[in-house]
């Protein structure tokens, strides 16, 4: 048996087929280089003291006897870390949003359960843990903020001095003249829904191993990230701390820095200039009057980053799953990077579960009150949100509250026509755990709009799809816009997917298997969901969550056949299971003609690999990724066809490349290799030259749509005695375009899938009222099994748009659409027993409580 | 007599880890998959959870399928481990890692060992299981990623393989390569 | 999460075990398969001082046929192999019965059926099944061998009757009845997860009455308990739906589990009575009885 097959040649296309994965050999052999597996010689092993309590000011902090215990080489406390580091600044700043600004360990005050407050650095993991026993602390306790509400009490402890109480933001944002729509409407449903907090959980927690170099002090860092550009920047802007003046001077004296920096700068400027144009400081104002010192510590940051004259190099192999979490810059990224400066020596941190679960990132909170006027016939006319989200202690860096507020801003209106629409944000923040993005970040607004819907369906008495449809936007309109700005064009095919979808599910059919089963007292319901999610959307999807973000949206591979004739490709992506090896490889292959065996992916090292502020997330791996390789790869392969004419006589018209073979239309006999074509260019080239010919090509997306599609169908049973739900039917019909892998995409869509059937049924993270987490061990957050998720059938469309198409991103769907339609199906099926599912997480208590079978315990929440 | 050993003494393994012999000398109180990854330096053994629940850590003990997590290293003392790096036999992988990359198994692989691991001891027991017979064999181990399916799918082509059959045609969703065509599963 | 420190003994004789825990039992923990022990260590949740490992001390590791037509299940019988052991299914079948809801496979590789009774987790499988049949606990120390029953053992949340100086070195199930039916169910959020709560059942009959039964639930308690006014019940009638119906509902009345962030205290008593009425009506059918 050979280990890897990709005996298939060029010509047919590899994009499309279902090529088997390049990096499976490696990872299946258990050859994988996770950021666990890299211990560099000497490396000194990190351990986090983190606070018992959720809420209290630090009195006391004693780590004497810990600075004593074996094997420990160096503590380092808050205090200490605050006077070695800057803060985490605000990332998006907002009108009417206070970002309150933290550092890597807390000194005088802790805001949650894990706080972290000192870092243990010994000789192996095992002693700094001893050791850590081993600090004393005094805490003079605060007022616990468990939950929402208990953000809005005022009899609470604040979180931030500088905030007003503990809400953050509070914000109305109105499309259309939403009084009068309300006011005319035949009618208004309004609902209350609540979401708990989940968890992302990719099964290898964080991670970091930083690497000093003795002579130069050069810091390698090796890091579970999805963004190893940003973690670049960031560990260099908060680390090293020194005073404006001196990084003002450092600046000012070296010149081929200064020189390098503001060239840098200045290209980057330049190529987003239309952007940063539409930029406003109107958040900053806000910042400014809630937070003097922000403009300092900016200030400090900048200079310190002018002022350094090396910047570390991000590394990073292979990643066990991110879903977010890894986009995140951790407060530990900074501490270990800092620990390890002061010590100049190696030190690595692994992230364990409990960590994980306690600060590893955590998500989705938040309460929705929605309202949707409508007409008798159905018509919708206007909906209004009210959302409050539950940021937790800490800001999410780069990405928490304030972007995601902002996308689900934009999409709470879905795929269907309305005249107004009103949402008001509110951001609280508790003792919890951080709210950061995972998968599909802004879901809820799917979630919430998906219930309303049947919940009107229900109140009209019409059919839950063909109220959907009636409202629609199809083909027909377009193109057109969302009301909240951003132009969709016929890659919106929701409509196409819902209608596909009916037939899938055969309503009908449904219906009679439904009776037969109640006669045996059994109970089914059917539920449906659709979405669209930019992948990467139009170009004004981004200045409709804000103004001017588009300068972070696009990305460069750098693809390059070297003097040997082997093609690499440099790529600023950040795969972490997506595959991207292998998609990659497809999508270069049928460029240059060549095999996928043919195609080097490189990518993690941030001192091979072009800028990006994002990497991998956002569903951008396929359409910008992939896009700057497809076209970069294209410029490379004008090159190569242009020194081949010259060798073989030809016009560069008529040149074909297959399997690899360059060779003039219709005679391929008389073929080049890559080898001999690259040979003889770099014969040209000043001697030692490694590569033959290179292309850049910057890219964010081509044309005015850059939509993902889904409708979502489950059918559920519902086990009246246990409360349990199984789920025997699950179809889901999607549209990301072009698809370069089928059988990728459908593992991209059953994973979404599973997660958002864990958040309906198994997955929530639990505080008590004094806000000490519940769930810190996987015994007690319970992410499904192979026993819990169901088949998961999928029907592709792949619309195309007039002209050269973009790939689609399809990361994300599958986590938007399930909570959706599993809960819907849920209500169906409970519905005649007149429940109405308002929370997402249903275990099986709240299942039987809707069910009218058990009454909620006195006295409980929940 | 009895052999104790005090706090920061090390006591003795001796083991054979994927047929090879291996000694060390360890602090009793480190874990077997500790001693794999760090002592050994066999770091295809991953660590998801170190509680027992996850399964990444699965390694097989006589044959047997445990948590190298829930194992003292001490505890190997005299006996015959495999773990993931023991199933290829040089260039060639073990018929359920080939199953696993015909059927697209994995995706960031990070819970692969532990899937590979139970899949061995499944498959030595129930050469043919039924596809429910898998589900439950197999909800020791948790995937993040893929929502299990391509997992199934990879043993079922396991099974095949193993019974010297040609897979069946794995490409899960067929071929939609075709630009503006729909296909249904 | 790390183990702690611990002073590690080995011992290779049960006289070495018992020597070791008259020195340390204060202090210390028996490992057995370790499956329980070494999680909480990693967690650091109360470690011991010392760590006593039995499992080279020779024949703990047997399944031995009694005299009266019963099993006795030594220290050190894994769940895997009293899952394999057609002895175990002839001579105790509540015990087969138990084994699949213990974990997962490699969990029931390493642990052990007489640990998981000396952990006496409420919501564990074993403990209610050893009230269920009856069982008697061996336990040695440096002052000899003492018998407890099952019905005496299960002191609170992780606690037993053994002294910290005790190996419990053998758990005896008595003789099965022909008569007996018996049954285990349980209700998990998840396969392989402890049960939200659970029942370990034996109805016997004789004729066409019920001549004894035994309910002991678990996860619904700290230890695990049976409903003797529910088992009265049953006891004098024919084994009917009625019957198990009555039996249900005097079981959802007379519990009251304690909430968690799995199952309400309501919760947890609607289950324990479907449980009753679920558990009762398989006991009944595995002796021939359709109920
Ligand atoms: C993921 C996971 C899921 C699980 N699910 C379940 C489940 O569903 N149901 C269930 O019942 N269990 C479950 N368990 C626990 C498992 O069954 C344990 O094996 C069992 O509870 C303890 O057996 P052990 O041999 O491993 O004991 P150990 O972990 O070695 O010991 C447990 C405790 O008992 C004491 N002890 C052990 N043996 C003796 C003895 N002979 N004399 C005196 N004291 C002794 C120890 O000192 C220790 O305090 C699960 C464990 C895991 C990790
Ligand atoms: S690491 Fe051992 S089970 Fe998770
Ligand atoms: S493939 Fe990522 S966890 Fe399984």
């Amino acid at each position: 048996m050979t280990s890897t097959d990709h005996t298939q040649t060029s010509g047919l296309g590899f994009v499309g087929q279902s090529v088997k994965r390049v990096e499976d050999d490696r990872l299946l052999r258990g050859h994988g280089s996770y950021v666990a597996d890299v211990t560099p010689e000497g490396v000194l092993h990190a351990h986090f003291v983190r606070s018992t309590v959720a809420h209290a000011n630090i009195a006391r902090i004693d780590v004497a006897a810990a600075r004593r215990a074996p094997g420990v080489v160096k503590v380092i406390t808050g205090a200490e870390m605050k006077e070695l580091t800057n803060p985490f600044p605000p990332f998006m700043m907002l009108p009417n949003m206070y970002t309150p600004l933290y550092w890597a360990l807390s000194d005088d005050k802790v805001r949650l359960v894990g706080d972290p407050v000192a870092i243990i650095v010994a000789e192996s993991r095992y002693l700094a843990e001893d050791a850590a026993q081993l600090v004393e602390i005094d805490y003079e306790p605060l007022t616990p903020v468990a939950s929402i509400s208990d953000a809005f009490n005022s009899s609470k402890d604040q979180l931030w001095e500088k905030a007003d109480g503990n809400v953050l933001f509070d914000n109305t944002d109105t499309f259309g003249d939403i009084d009068s729509v309300f006011a005319d409407a035949d009618r208004i449903v309004t609902e209350r829904f609540s979401c708990q907090r989940q968890s992302n959980q990719p099964m290898e927690t964080r991670g970091t191993v930083v690497e000093v170099d003795p002579e130069s002090q050069h810091l390698t860092i090796t890091n579970a990230t999805q963004s190893s550009h940003a973690l670049r920047w960031i560990i260099a802007a908060l680390t090293g701390k020194q005073s404006t003046a001196t990084s003002l001077k450092s600046f000012v004296t070296n010149k081929e820095r200064r020189t390098n920096l503001l060239a840098g700068l200045k290209a980057f400027v330049d190529e987003h200039s239309e952007d940063l144009a539409k930029a406003d400081n109107a958040g900053a104002v806000s910042q400014f009057k809630k937070d003097k010192s922000f403009p300092l510590h900016l200030n400090r940051i900048s200079a310190n980053l002018a002022g350094k004259t090396d910047y570390p190099t991000v590394v990073a192999q292979d990643i066990g799953g991110g879903f977010g979490a890894k986009g995140s810059i951790a407060r530990e990224d900074i501490a270990v990077a800092v620990a390890a400066i002061e010590l100049g020596r190696s030190v690595k941190w692994i992230e364990d579960r409990v960590e994980n679960l306690i600060d590893g990132g955590q998500a989705r909170e938040e309460d929705l009150t929605v309202s949707i006027a409508l007409d008798n016939d159905g018509t919708f006319r206007g909906l209004k949100v009210d959302l409050i989200m539950d940021q937790g202690a800490y800001p999410g860096f780069p990405i928490g509250a304030a972007f995601i507020t902002q996308v689900m801003k934009v999409m709470y209106p879905g795929s269907y026509k309305w005249d107004a629409f009103q949402v008001t944000t509110k951001v609280v923040c508790t003792n919890k755990g951080k709210y950061i993005a995972y998968r599909g970040p802004w879901a809820n607004e799917t979630w919430v709009r998906e219930r309303i819907i049947d919940i009107a369906a229900r109140a009209l008495r019409m059919s839950p799809t063909d109220l959907r449809l009636k409202n629609m936007i199809g083909e027909a309109d377009m193109p057109t816009e969302m009301i909240t700005g951003p132009t969709l064009d016929v890659t919106m095919s929701t409509r196409k997917c819902l209608e596909r979808l009916v037939y899938e599910m055969d309503v009908p059919a449904f219906e009679a298997k439904r009776a037969a089963a109640a006669e045996e007292g059994r109970v089914l319901g059917l539920g449906f969901a659709c979405f669209h999610e930019a992948a990467p959307g139009p170009p004004n999807y981004m200045d409709a969550i804000n103004p001017g973000s588009g300068a972070a949206s696009d990305e460069k591979a750098r693809t390059v056949v070297q003097a040997d004739g082997s093609v690499k490709i440099y790529t600023p992506q950040m795969p972490h299971g997506q595959s991207h090896e292998t998609t990659y490889a497809q999508i270069a292959a049928d460029e240059l003609g060549v095999n996928i065996d043919d195609i080097e992916l490189i990518w993690g090292n941030t001192d091979k690999t072009n800028f990006s502020a994002i990497g991998t997330g956002g569903s951008r791996g396929g359409p910008i990724g992939g896009g700057s390789v497809k076209y970069g790869t294209r410029e490379l392969r004008k090159l190569i066809a242009a020194k081949a004419a010259d060798m073989l006589e030809a016009s560069v018209d008529d040149i074909e490349i297959t399997g690899g073979n360059i060779h003039v239309a219709g005679v391929p006999s008389r073929g080049l290799s890559f080898a001999e074509v690259a040979q003889a260019k770099v014969g040209e080239s000043a001697p030692g030259a490694t590569e033959a010919f290179e292309a850049t090509v910057n890219y964010r997306g081509k044309g005015d749509g850059g939509w993902s599609c889904a409708a979502h169908a489950c059918v559920v049973e519902v086990d009246l005695d246990t409360g349990l739900v199984s789920i025997p039917r699950y179809v889901v019909v999607e549209d990301c375009g072009p698809i370069i892998n089928p059988a990728i995409v459908d593992g991209q869509v059953r994973g979404g899938v599973a997660q958002g059937i864990g958040a309906v049924l198994y997955e929530g993270l639990s505080y008590d009222a004094d806000a000490n987490i519940q769930t810190t061990t996987y015994m007690d957050y319970l992410v499904p099994t192979a026993m819990e998720i169901p088949e998961i059938d999928i029907v592709h469309l792949e619309t195309l748009s007039p002209g050269e198409n973009d790939f689609r991103g399809v990361g994300e769907g599958g986590m938007i659409g399930a909570p959706a339609a599993l809960t819907n199906a849920i209500e169906d099926a409970l519905a005649s027993r007149g429940a109405r599912v308002t929370k997402q997480y249903l275990p099986p208590t709240t299942i039987l409580e809707m069910a009218g079978v058990i009454d909620p315990d006195p006295n409980s929440d929940r | 007599m009895s052999n104790t050993t005090q706090v920061g003494e090390t006591a003795s393994l001796a083991c054979t880890i994927n047929g090879a012999a291996f000694a060390v000398e360890v602090d009793p109180r480190r874990t077997l998959s500790d001693v794999i990854r760090e002592d050994a330096g066999l770091t295809g053994t991953h660590l998801g959870c170190e509680h027992g629940v996850c399964g990444a850590c699965t390694i097989l003990v006589d044959g047997e399928p445990a948590r190298s997590c829930l194992m003292l290293g001490v505890q190997a003392n005299g006996h015959d481990i495999t773990t993931i790096e023991g199933l290829a036999n040089g260039d060639e992988l073990h018929p359920i890692q080939q199953a696993m990359h015909e059927s697209h198994g994995f995706q960031c692989a990070f819970c692969s060992p532990g899937f590979l691991m139970s899949t061995v001891a499944l498959l030595a027991e129930n050469p043919s299981p039924t596809r429910a017979e898998i589900r439950e064999e197999l909800s020791g181990n948790i995937c993040r990623c893929t929502g299990y399916e391509s997992i199934i799918k990879g043993v079922e082509t396991a099974v095949e393989l193993l019974a010297g059959n040609e897979p069946e045609q794995t490409g899960q969703t067929g071929q939609t390569g075709q630009t503006g065509q729909e296909s249904a599963q | 999460m790390k183990n702690p420190p611990f002073v590690y003994h080995q011992a290779h004789s049960l006289s070495e075990a018992i020597e070791l825990l008259a020195t340390y039992g204060e202090d210390g923990k028996v490992l057995a398969g370790g499956q329980s022990l070494l999680p909480t260590m990693a967690l650091r949740l109360g470690p011991p001082e010392h760590v006593i490992d039995i499992s080279a001390v020779p024949d703990l590791d047997t399944i031995g046929l009694d005299a009266d037509g019963g099993v006795s299940l030594g220290a050190l019988v894994r769940h895997a192999e009293a899952e394999r052991s057609d002895d175990v299914r002839r001579l105790a079948p509540l015990i087969s019965e138990a084994m699949p809801h213990v974990g997962h496979r490699a969990i029931r590789t390493r642990g052990t059926v007489v640990g998981s009774i000396a952990h006496a987790d409420p919501a564990a499988e074993m403990p209610a099944v050893c009230l269920a049949t009856g069982a008697t606990m061996i336990a040695a120390s440096s002052q000899g061998e003492r018998t407890i029953p099952a019905a005496e053992f299960f002191d609170g949340y992780l606690t037993t009757a053994l002294r910290p100086d005790e190996l419990l070195t053998h758990v005896k199930f008595p003789a099965w009845s022909a008569q007996s039916g018996g049954a285990v169910v349980e209700v998990s959020r998840r396969h392989g997860d402890y049960a939200l709560a659970g029942l370990a059942c034996r109805v016997d009959l004789s004729g066409d009455a019920v001549t004894d039964a035994a309910l002991a639930f678990f996860g619904v308690d700290s230890t695990p308990v049976r409903v003797p006014e529910a088992e009265a019940a049953l006891v004098g009638k024919p084994p009917t739906a009625e019957a198990f119906a009555e039996a249900a509902s005097i079981v959802s009345t007379t519990l009251t589990p304690t909430a968690d962030i799995h199952g309400s205290t309501n919760y947890r008593r609607h289950l324990a009575g479907v449980l009753t009425t679920r558990g009762l009506k398989t006991a009944a059918s595995r002796i021939g009885v359709s109920a």
